[in-house]
This record gives structure tokens, sequence and C-alpha cells, in this order.
């Protein structure tokens, strides 16, 4: 067995175990959001299982970013529902507040605080709205950056590390705050070809300890590695969505097609 | 066919104009005949100008004198110092009796024992001890300049103050010496450290509201006599208007500025309209208003004194153009920031007080500082309408009976001590922006 069968079968081992034990973690219905008179996301439902792993990718203005900065209200859809972990999306900030703790994000442009040393941006978070003393954030803290690898850098400054380390930063902060899930937008897009691989690295190790992930990127092979479904967003549809496989080497729809050929 | 370049190119030295004295003069100064020419001239043109004013202002000068006339007597081509010497305490304190200055002198000693801790790398909880900068000191130093009977209200302020002040210092002490605080210090003297933390904060208040009432005591038993407004002046004065209008600006600019950019309708609107009313009316304008429109529009009977009446104003005016160099600051700081804060959980004020402000505020340091600058010179728009501040003062000296005529060395005076001030508050900025940048280092 080749090491990407193997991960397959990992794969389909976890989708299986998701489906059985069924906690559904995100549940979109019917969302809709404009900006002004622009319509980014068209009717869209999803649900999203404990422990799935979702790849969503499409052409840039598809609304794929747009779709995963509503889950945790970045964005306000104008209608439609969003549950996460059971609490509804409306304009109660302390339910707002709530899910944003349990919803851990990674940007693009990494967003670590430039004021704060390394160690302090892991433990701001826990601190200041888990309450958790000092002492043990920086315990869990260090823990993270060693598991992204470079605990080393603790007591650095954003601007003195390189893209890639930068990203794994930003990833181990989010750890810090014990999310139920994870959503990446484009964590690779910004990073030289020679960083992506230590940040997907990172990834996978993730994916690989059952967390709930939603993964907006173009790193197709990743997404056949870890994914358990694909989506294809287009104009703010959800085109087409499949296991890896199946969406890699059948895709159905014609949107698709195109697409695909143009990036593999 | 390839090219592999075998050799390492060695290191050699800079040319000479890089980071020497002689190789700057010589490329930018003599690297001509024309130019050293040119050099020359410009070196004798500066030559007779320095002379002129070291003959008139050093040389030739007179330093001490008893009248105008005297000093006309002695030189007839040198400066009379003499009048701004013998002018001095009113030039720095105005009209206030000369036996109770000392209370001037030593509010000013207690604001820099309260600030100085700020500058001590050792002691903790430097945000407490600057928020009371900014409410308590005020209290104790109004008490100090004015005097006079004490309300219950004053009373119960200048004593908090007081504790509060011994507690910096006390803490400031152990910080740097023990580096240690006050509360531990405390709370092992009193072998409270042991105990539950409820049981610690009932020990602390304990002893808080017995020092209170202590100093409370004591207090009562003496009192200042009391200075009018109206006695105030000189740089005394311009310190008091200024510092206070500084001290009010920074905190009132961020609450505007947060408020312009508030996504609440009516706070929005309320901010806006605000900020563009000061900000499009002069100062002077502003002034006029608060000291003759005013109290037009009051009930009868009712007035606050010119000088309250002024602060208020400064402050406002002030505030309101802070607010826009803070929005400026705010705008700087990317999207992105706002949204990485949001997501491990910060609200709105959270992600404002750790995240946006700190960064904020350090980007416009210079600006901070620029308007702080700004408002000290700004100070002395008071002059014209008949509060006798430094300005004043200095133009006082032409009108005394003694000195008749004498603007320009008061004016001199005047502009060199201004310019040591904004120079060295100009300085320090520079330093505070080096010293906190994050960028680069290593």
């Amino acid at each position: 067995m080749t090491a990407s069968q193997k991960q397959d079968a990992q794969g389909k081992q976890a989708k299986l175990a998701s489906a059985a034990s069924a906690e559904v973690m995100i549940q979109l219905t019917k969302v809709n959001k404009w900006y002004s008179d622009f319509h980014v996301l068209k009717d869209i439902d999803l649900t999203v299982h404990k422990g799935e792993r979702i790849v969503v990718c499409g052409p840039s203005g598809s609304g794929k970013s747009t779709l995963i900065r509503c889950i945790n209200h970045l964005e306000e859809h104008q209608e439609g529902t969003i549950v996460v972990d059971g609490i509804t999306l409306d304009k109660n900030l302390k339910n707002i507040d709530h899910i944003r703790t349990e919803v851990g994000m990674v940007f693009q442009s990494f967003n670590l605080f430039p004021h704060l040393t390394i160690l302090e941006n892991l433990t701001l978070g826990p601190i200041w709205t888990r309450k958790t003393p000092k002492a043990e954030a920086q315990a869990t803290a260090m823990k993270y950056l060693e598991r992204v690898k470079i605990p080393e850098q603790a007591d650095k400054f954003p601007g003195q590390l390189s893209g890639g380390q930068q990203q794994r930063v930003a990833i181990a902060r989010s750890l810090c705050m014990n999310p139920k899930i994870m959503l990446f937008d484009e964590p690779t897009s910004a990073l030289d070809p020679e960083m992506i691989k230590e940040v997907l690295d990172v990834m996978v190790e993730l994916a690989d300890t059952g967390m709930t992930m939603i993964v907006v990127t173009h790193e197709m092979g990743f997404a056949k590695t870890i994914a358990d479904r694909v989506i294809f967003m287009d104009e703010g549809d959800i085109v087409e969505e499949n296991e890896p496989n199946e969406f890699f080497n059948n895709p159905q729809h014609k949107r698709t097609q195109l697409f695909l050929s143009q990036i593999l | 066919m390839g090219i592999v370049n075998a050799t390492k190119t060695p290191a050699r030295s800079a040319p000479l104009s890089e980071g020497s004295v002689l190789g700057w003069l010589r490329i930018n100064l003599f690297s001509s005949v024309a130019n050293t020419i040119l050099t020359v001239v410009a070196l004798y043109i500066i030559f007779l100008l320095v002379r002129g004013i070291w003959v008139w202002g050093i040389q030739e000068a007179v330093w001490s004198a008893e009248s105008r006339r005297e000093c006309f007597k002695i030189s007839k081509e040198g400066a009379c110092w003499a009048g701004v010497i013998n002018w001095l305490d009113s030039i720095f304190y105005g009209r206030y009796p000369r036996e109770e200055i000392w209370r001037i002198n030593v509010g000013g000693l207690l604001l820099v024992l309260w600030m100085a801790p700020l500058w001590i790398p050792r002691v903790k909880g430097k945000v407490i001890i600057g928020l009371t900068t900014v409410f308590l000191y005020p209290f104790l130093a109004g008490y100090f300049f004015s005097g006079g009977e004490k309300g219950i209200f004053m009373q119960v302020m200048v004593s908090a103050a007081i504790v509060c002040l011994v507690a910096i210092t006390i803490h400031a002490a152990l910080g740097f010496f023990a580096n240690s605080s006050l509360l531990q210090f405390l709370l092992r003297i009193t072998g409270a450290d042991k105990s539950s933390e409820k049981n610690q904060r009932n020990v602390l208040l304990g002893l808080l509201a017995a020092a209170f009432i202590g100093v409370f005591v004591w207090q009562m038993s003496w009192q200042f006599e009391s200075v009018t407004w109206t006695k105030w002046g000189g740089l005394f004065l311009t310190f008091v208007i200024s510092g206070i209008g500084i001290a009010f600006a920074l905190p009132g600019g961020i609450i505007l500025a947060l408020g312009r950019r508030s996504k609440l309708p009516v706070i929005k609107v309320l901010s806006t309209t605000f900020i563009e009313l000061f900000r499009s009316v002069p100062l002077i304008t502003v002034l006029f208003m608060a000291t003759t429109m005013f109290p037009l529009f009051m009930p009868d009977g009712f007035a606050i004194n010119k000088l309250v009446q002024v602060i208020i104003a400064v402050c406002l005016f002030n505030a309101c153009y802070m607010a826009e160099v803070v929005r400026a600051g705010l705008q700087a700081i990317p999207k992105g920031q706002e949204e990485g804060a949001y997501t491990i959980g910060l609200g709105y004020w959270g992600t404002m007080g750790l995240i946006i402000m700190p960064q904020a505020l350090k980007v416009m340091i210079p600006n901070i500082v620029g308007s702080f600058i700004g408002i000290l010179k700004d100070t002395t728009l008071v002059s014209i309408i008949g509060l006798f501040d430094i300005l004043g003062m200095l133009r006082a000296i032409s009108e005394d009976v003694f000195w008749r005529g004498l603007h320009h060395e008061p004016l001199l005076f005047g502009a060199a001590l201004f310019f040591i001030l904004c120079f060295a508050m100009s300085k320090y900025s520079r330093h505070l922006e080096a010293k906190l940048s994050t960028d680069h280092k290593d």
C-alpha cells in the first residue's frame, strides 16, 4: 500500500466514524449574503460533522472565503441560519464571542500581533478570554509551539520570523484556545513554495488528531491527502461536492471540469 | 555553455565618502573650484551673522541694572538682559505671592515624584500609576496652587491623592531595590500572604482604609493660604493650562475617535459633529466664545471663573484635534489585526485595548507629540483674552515703569525657552519611537 492509499483509507475510516457518531458541528441552512448589491452567497446549505475535514476550492470571487468567514461571524449573513456547536448566530454579541472562542481561524496574512512576542501572541487569548493562569497558559503555548516545531522562537517578535514560521505560529495561536473547529482561509497562498510544505505538514498532523477542519485552499495535493469532502464553489453557489477521489478523477459539472483542467 | 564562478569575491573597504568627515567635506563642499568659492562665501556670511548676534547678545550685553535707562548708560550696542533677569520670578510665576512660590515648586516636584516610577523598568503596574497621575494628582496640585478652605470633596480627594502618592513612592522604591511590589510587601509584613485570596483582599482594603483615615485626620490640621487664580501667571500658568490640555487631549481624543468609527449611528453622528465643529473654528474663537458668550447662556448667579472656562475650551478643542490624529493611526492598522483578535475571542474592548490601540499609538507617537507641542505653544493665545501666561508676562515687562520699551530681549528669552521645551519633547518622542519599535529588533 502506498502512502497516499494509506491516507485515503484512513480518511475513509474517519469519515465512517464521524458519520456514525454524526454529531453536527456546523449547520448552514439557506444562507444568503450580499455585499451591497453583489450576491456573494446564494442559498448555501452545508452540514459539517464532528471530525470532518472539508476542503473548499473555486475561482477567486466565488464566495469561498466569505463562506467560512460567516461561520465565525467575521462577516454577517443577511438570510438563512448558521448554527455552530449548537448555537445559532444572530445579533446576540455574547453568542458571537462564545462561538469565536470555540472556532479557531488561520488567515492568509497570518494576522499575528506584531507588538507582542510569539509567546505573548499565544497566551493572550487564553489569559484574557479563558481566564487561564499565566503560567498554565505559557506551558500550553510552549506545548503547541513544540508541536509546530518552533519552540526556540518563543521570545522573538513576529517580524523576525519567516512567513512559514509565522503561519505555524498562527496555527498554534488558534490551537491554544483549544477550539472545536478550525477554519483555514488560504493559509499557504502568501507563502514561498519552500514554506508551503512546512505549513501543510502541520495541518496534516492536525487533521490526524481528528480536528474538525474547513480549509479554503488551492493545494490540491493537500486536498487529496486529508479531505473527507471537497466542495467546489462558483459565483456564490456550491456547484459540486464530493469525496476527493471522485471529485478529482470524475468531476460531474462543467464548471468543475474547466476549473480542474486549469489548475492541475 | 554554463558559467561557474569558482573564486569568492573578497570584501573591500568602503570608499572615502562613507562615514568619514573629511571625505564628506571633500565631496560635498570642495569638489570643484566653483564649489570651494561658494563654500567660502557662505561661511563668511554665516560668520557675519553670528558675530552680530554674539556682539549684541553677549559681548556688549548688560546683565545687571536697575532700569532700562541704566542699561543704556552702560552700553548702547548690547542687549539689556538685566530686565529679563529682574523679572524672572514674574516670568515664571506671574503675580503669585512671593512667599508662597514654594508651593508651586513643591507641586511640580510632586508630579515628578508621581511620574518617575513610569521610567523605572522594574516597577510593575505602570498603567495604574499613569491613570492616577491623570485622575488624582490634579486635585492635590490644585489645592497646593490655590489653597484656602478645603471643602469636604477636596478634603477627600487630597487625602486620597496623598495616600496614593506615598503608596506609589514606596512601591517604586520596593520595585527598584528589591524587585518586589507594594502588594507583596504588605502581605508579607502582615503575614497574610499564606491565607486565602479573599482574606488577602480584606487585609489590603483594611490597610488602605486605615491609611486614608490617618491622612484625612492629619490633613484637617493644616491649610494653605488662599491664592486666587487671578494671581496665577507666567510659565506656571502656561504649564497648568497646557498640562491639563495634554492630559485630557489623548484620552478624550481616543474616546472621540472610537466614537467616530462606531457602528452605532447616534454615537457616530454625535462624535463626528463634535469633532468637525471644533476643528472648523480657530482656537482663539473658541476661547472668546468660552469666556464672553458662554456666561450669557448660563442662568443668573451661575459663574465659573475664567480660568476654568479657558481650560475646558482648550481641553475640548485639543481632544477634537487629537481624535483625528488617533483616527489616522487606527486606520493605519490593517483590518486583519482586528479579525485576528476577534478569532481568539477578544471582544470589542479587548481588541481595541490590547491589540489595536497599542499598535496605533505607537504609529502615532510623532503626531501625538507634535500635537502636544502645538498645545503648549497655542496656550499662549490666552494672553489675548487677558490671562497673564508667559507671553502676557513677557509683554508686560515693556510696560513696566523701569523697563518701558524693552521688547526684544524678553521675547527672545521666551522664544529660547519654548525652543528648549519643544525640542526636548520632540527628541523624547524620537527616543520613544526607537524604544518601542519591534519591527527589526534583534
